[in-house]
């Protein structure tokens, strides 16, 4: 490019470089976050892609709860009751991720210019 | 062979254009030059389809190829790729798309794009948040006081307990945002804002605004940092416009 682009850049850096960068090498792999199937990683490719569905609804579902909850309409029996659903859903997800070899990171998907999935 | 698309601009000037584009060379070497309909031209260049290669260098070699233009022409940014198999063909595209060309033209003319990234670890802002309302004791977290001991019950306090704080977050996303946009709409910028877009980006936002206009647009960006000296902020332009142009090609 002909010019200097940064017009603005903080340089008080409570972010590190390390941080933005790894921002940019984000943008530059975006392929790593892509979903890929293919007939050898059939299995693992569909796992993650499941699992991204279900992570995603179970968060949606976990905020909603949150809305209920602070909206102050239930009853404590019922609070608790969403507790433990809540807990038994998220130990159930961490027993899936372990199984398939998956990590938080994987099963947030990279949307390019819309962000992360999650 | 087939003709790679840079851009679309007014030829009202075409003297100047075509003094412009004399010597530039395309991505592949070949020649820049210009297919026109009516008041319309695209600027192109001879490729072949195997030469079309999508890499970063290519893609950089592109832009540049815009930028220079776009420094003496308002113009319409293609994307990287946009390719037809004829001269014929793309006066075809011009006049199928020309009133959406030419009113795209005039929403853009003399403005440039600029790009605002704000970033800030989120997980540490909000541990500043947790602490604050700790030793506040903000009663907005009354819900929490409610609920009574169960394994159940604190893990629903712990949720909630998170939930507050991103919504602590995002509301303070949201007070930076009005800041400068209310600075912004003085200055007759068009914004475009996406918020928490990832753990670390809080604010990317795009905007498009007169070319004179660009000091004003720093300071804006610079008051905001030094308010909020917690962030990060990232400013860069000016940009062809190529989050602001709108055309579903026919």
């Amino acid at each position: 490019m002909s010019e200097n682009k940064i017009l603005c850049n903080t340089d008080t850096v409570d972010l590190s470089i390390e941080d933005i960068s790894e921002e940019f090498d984000k943008l530059k792999n975006i392929e790593d976050s892509k979903l890929s199937l293919n007939p050898e990683n059939a299995d693992s490719g569909l796992a993650k892609l499941v699992l991204t569905l279900i992570e995603l609804i179970r968060k949606l579902v976990e905020k909603q709860a949150m809305r209920r909850v602070d909206g102050g309409l239930l009853t404590e029996e019922e609070i608790e009751r969403m507790g433990e659903t809540l807990m038994k859903l998220e130990d159930k997800m961490e027993e899936l991720k372990k199984y398939f070899n998956l990590t938080d990171r994987d099963l947030n998907i990279d949307l390019g210019p819309l962000g992360d999935l999650m | 062979m087939g003709k790679m698309i840079y851009a679309i601009l007014s030829n009202t000037n075409s003297d100047k254009l075509n003094a412009l584009l004399f010597g530039m060379k395309g991505i592949s070497g070949e020649n820049l030059i210009t297919v026109t309909f009516n008041e319309i031209s695209a600027v192109v260049s001879h490729i072949k389809r195997e030469e079309l290669i999508a890499d970063q260098a290519s893609a950089i070699a592109f832009a540049g190829i815009i930028e220079n233009i776009g420094q003496h022409f308002t113009l319409l940014p293609m994307r990287y790729g946009s390719m037809l198999e004829s001269a014929e063909l793309i006066q075809k595209m011009l006049e199928k798309n020309y009133s959406e060309f030419q009113q795209n033209l005039q929403k853009v003319e003399n403005q440039s794009e600029f790009g605002l990234k704000v970033f800030c670890d989120s997980e540490k802002l909000k541990d500043e948040m947790r602490l604050k309302s700790e030793t506040d004791d903000n009663p907005s977290v009354k819900s929490d006081e409610g609920i009574k001991k169960s394994v159940y019950l604190d893990y629903m306090n712990k949720k909630l307990k998170e939930h507050h704080l991103e919504e602590k977050l995002l509301n303070y996303i949201d007070v930076v945002i009005a800041e400068f946009t209310e600075k912004l709409t003085q200055l007759n910028a068009v914004s475009k804002i996406k918020k928490r877009c990832t753990a670390t980006i809080l604010i990317d936002a795009v905007f498009l605004l007169k070319k004179e206009k660009k000091d004003e647009l720093v300071q804006v960006v610079k008051d905001s940092q030094n308010k909020h000296p917690e962030l990060n902020y990232t400013l860069t332009g000016p940009w062809p416009p190529y989050n602001f142009v709108d055309i579903n090609l026919k």
